[in-house]
C-alpha cells in the first residue's frame, strides 16, 4: 500500500495527543506520515501543568515550501484537528487546495475540534473560519454535536435533527460525516453513547444516495484526551480501506477506541489504586500496548444502518 | 514492558531521520518514547532544499520543565543523535543528570555524531594494528564514561573482501566477584552503493531495544541491531532502484528509508549476521 497523509496536529513530549495520537496507529497500519507540528507542548493541557512552544502561520508556510521546493508536495489525505489560531487555519486551508490541484483525489480528513457538552474551549473566531473556509474543502467531517450545532447554526435534539444536520454539513462540503458523539439517548440505557455517521455516494447512473449508520459505544466514567484524534486517524485509515462501506469502516474505528480506552482504563485504575480517580498522566492512552488491536481490531459494536 | 525512553532528536515532517527514525521502530517494540525534537525540518538536509525551524536550550529547558513540573520526568533511556548546537547538548547532560539522579539505573544511549569519513589519527598504521588500534580507542572510551562501545563503521578491511563494512562492539560488564570483564565483537555486513540517512539514528534506536532485552549479550544484542538495519536497507533501496528506473541513481526522496513497511522486520529480526566474539 502506497499512501502518504500529511497530519498537521500539536505534538506533545509525553503522552497521545495530536500528531502523537494519530501517527504510530497509522504508521502502524502502514501509511506514511508526513507530521507537521503545529506545537510543541511537555504534555496536554489537562495536566497540572504545560509548557512549550507554539509553530505561526508563517512557520508553517515556510516547512510546506520546504516540502513543495523539493517536489513532494503529493499526499492521499491531509488530516487535521485540535488548532487554536486562525490564520494558522487558513494557512491549512490554503495548502489543502494546493494540494488538491496536485491530487484532485486528495481527501482532507478535518476534525473541526472547537469544544464540547456546549461550551467552546477555543477562540471564538475560530468558528467562521471553520465554517466559511475549512468545511467547503473537507472531504470527511467528524465534529461532535456541539461543533456540528456550531457549524450550522442548529439544534440537535433528535436523531431526525442529527440527520439533518449531518446533511446541511454534506451541502457545505464533506462527503462524509461522523458525528462522533451526541447526547441523544440510546434506547439501552443512558450508559451509551450514540454517534451518527452519514456518506453521501454517486451511483454509477450519476444520481446520489446516502447511507446513514447509528453506532452505540458503552461510555468510560473517566475524561480522556486524545480519542478524538484517535479516531479521526482511524476512520481515515479504515474508509481509505472501505471507501464505499460507512458501516465497515466505523465498525473499525469505533472498535479500536473501544479497545485502546478499555487497556487504557484498566491500567490507570490499576495505576491509580482502589477508590482514587487516575490522573491525567495515568489516563494516558495505552497506545504501544494496543498495537495488535490497531492492526486487528476486533468488531465489538454493530453500525446500525437507518 | 514498561520501559520509557526520552529521545532528544530532530523531526523532519517527512523522511526518517532523527526521531522519526527512532521512535517507530522503538513504539512498535513497546517502549514508552517522549520525543523532544530539537528541530522541525521540512525533510533531512541531503535534499536539494530543506526549511525549518530549530529549539534553542532554552526553549529545551522550558520543555523539560513542563515534565518536571507534572512529576513524570522518570525515564529508563535517554537517547540523543544529531546536535549541532553546544549550549543545547550542555542542557542535554543537565537533564540527563537529573535524570540520572532520580533514576540511578538510567541509560543513555549517546549518538556522538560528528562527521564521517575524515581520519583525525595521524599515526600510520598497517591492517592488522587497526585492529588494536581501534580496539584501544574503545577501551580509551570505556575509561572516558559508556560501558559499551559500539564502533558502527570502520574503514578496516575485510577479510571477506572490501565491499563488506566492519563494525566492532566492546562491553565492559562486572564479574558477580567484582572483577571485570570486557567482550569485544566483529560484525561485518555487505556495503550498499547509496547514501542513506537517518540509519545511524535507527541502530542506536535497536542497540537500546535490543541491549534492553539483552543487557549482558552484546553478540546477540548487535546481531538483532544489525539484522533490522540490514532489511531496512534491503527493502529501501530495491524500491528506491524501482522508482529511480533502470541506470538511474535513486533521489534522496527515493532513498527515505522503507520504515514503515519494515515492521515486521522490526518486531522479529532474522539474523543475517554473525558477529565474531574477539
Amino acid at each position: 500500500m502506497e499512501c502518504r497523509v500529511l497530519s498537521v496536529q500539536s505534538h506533545v513530549v509525553r503522552g497521545y495527543v495530536g500528531n502523537k495520537s494519530a501517527t504510530f496507529p497509522l504508521q502502524v497500519l502502514g501509511f506514511e506520515v508526513d507530521s507537521i507540528n503545529s506545537v510543541q507542548f511537555s504534555n496536554h493541557t489537562g495536566y497540572a501543568h504545560w509548557k512549550g512552544q507554539v509553530l505561526t502561520a508563517d512557520e508553517l508556510n515556510v516547512l510546506y515550501e520546504g516540502i513543495k521546493l523539493n517536489n513532494v508536495n503529493h499526499y492521499d489525505y491531509v488530516l487535521t484537528g485540535y488548532t487554536r489560531d486562525t490564520s494558522f487555519l487558513e494557512t491549512v486551508v490554503d495548502i489543502v487546495q494546493e494540494l488538491k490541484r496536485l491530487n484532485p483525489k486528495l481527501v482532507y480528513v478535518c476534525d473541526p475540534v472547537m469544544g464540547d457538552q456546549g461550551s467552546m474551549y477555543v477562540p471564538e473566531n475560530i468558528l467562521p473560519v471553520y465554517r466559511d473556509k475549512v468545511v467547503a474543502v473537507a472531504d470527511i467531517l467528524t465534529p461532535n454535536q456541539f461543533e456540528a450545532e456550531l457549524l450550522t447554526g442548529r439544534k440537535i435534539s433528535t436523531e431526525k435533527d442529527a440527520l439533518e444536520v449531518m446533511d446541511l454539513l454534506h451541502q457545505m462540503g464533506p462527503d462524509m460525516v461522523v458525528l462522533t458523539s451526541t447526547d441523544l439517548i440510546s434506547p439501552h440505557g443512558g450508559q451509551f453513547l450514540v454517534a451518527l455517521g452519514s456518506q453521501k455516494m454517486v451511483r454509477p447512473d450519476g444520481t446520489t444516495s446516502t447511507q446513514t449508520i447509528r453506532m452505540e459505544m458503552p461510555k468510560v466514567d473517566a475524561v480522556f484526551v486524545g480519542t478524538g484524534d484517535l479516531f479521526a486517524a482511524m476512520l481515515l485509515a479504515w474508509t481509505h480501506h472501505h471507501p464505499k462501506d460507512l458501516k465497515a469502516a466505523c465498525e473499525k474505528t469505533v472498535s479500536v477506541l473501544h479497545h485502546v480506552i478499555k487497556r487504557t482504563i484498566t491500567y490507570a485504575n490499576k495505576m491509580a489504586g482502589p477508590g482514587k480517580r487516575p490522573s491525567p498522566a495515568q489516563l494516558e492512552l495505552r497506545m504501544v500496548q494496543s498495537k495488535k488491536d490497531i492492526e486487528y481490531p476486533a468488531i465489538v459494536v454493530e453500525a446500525i444502518v437507518l
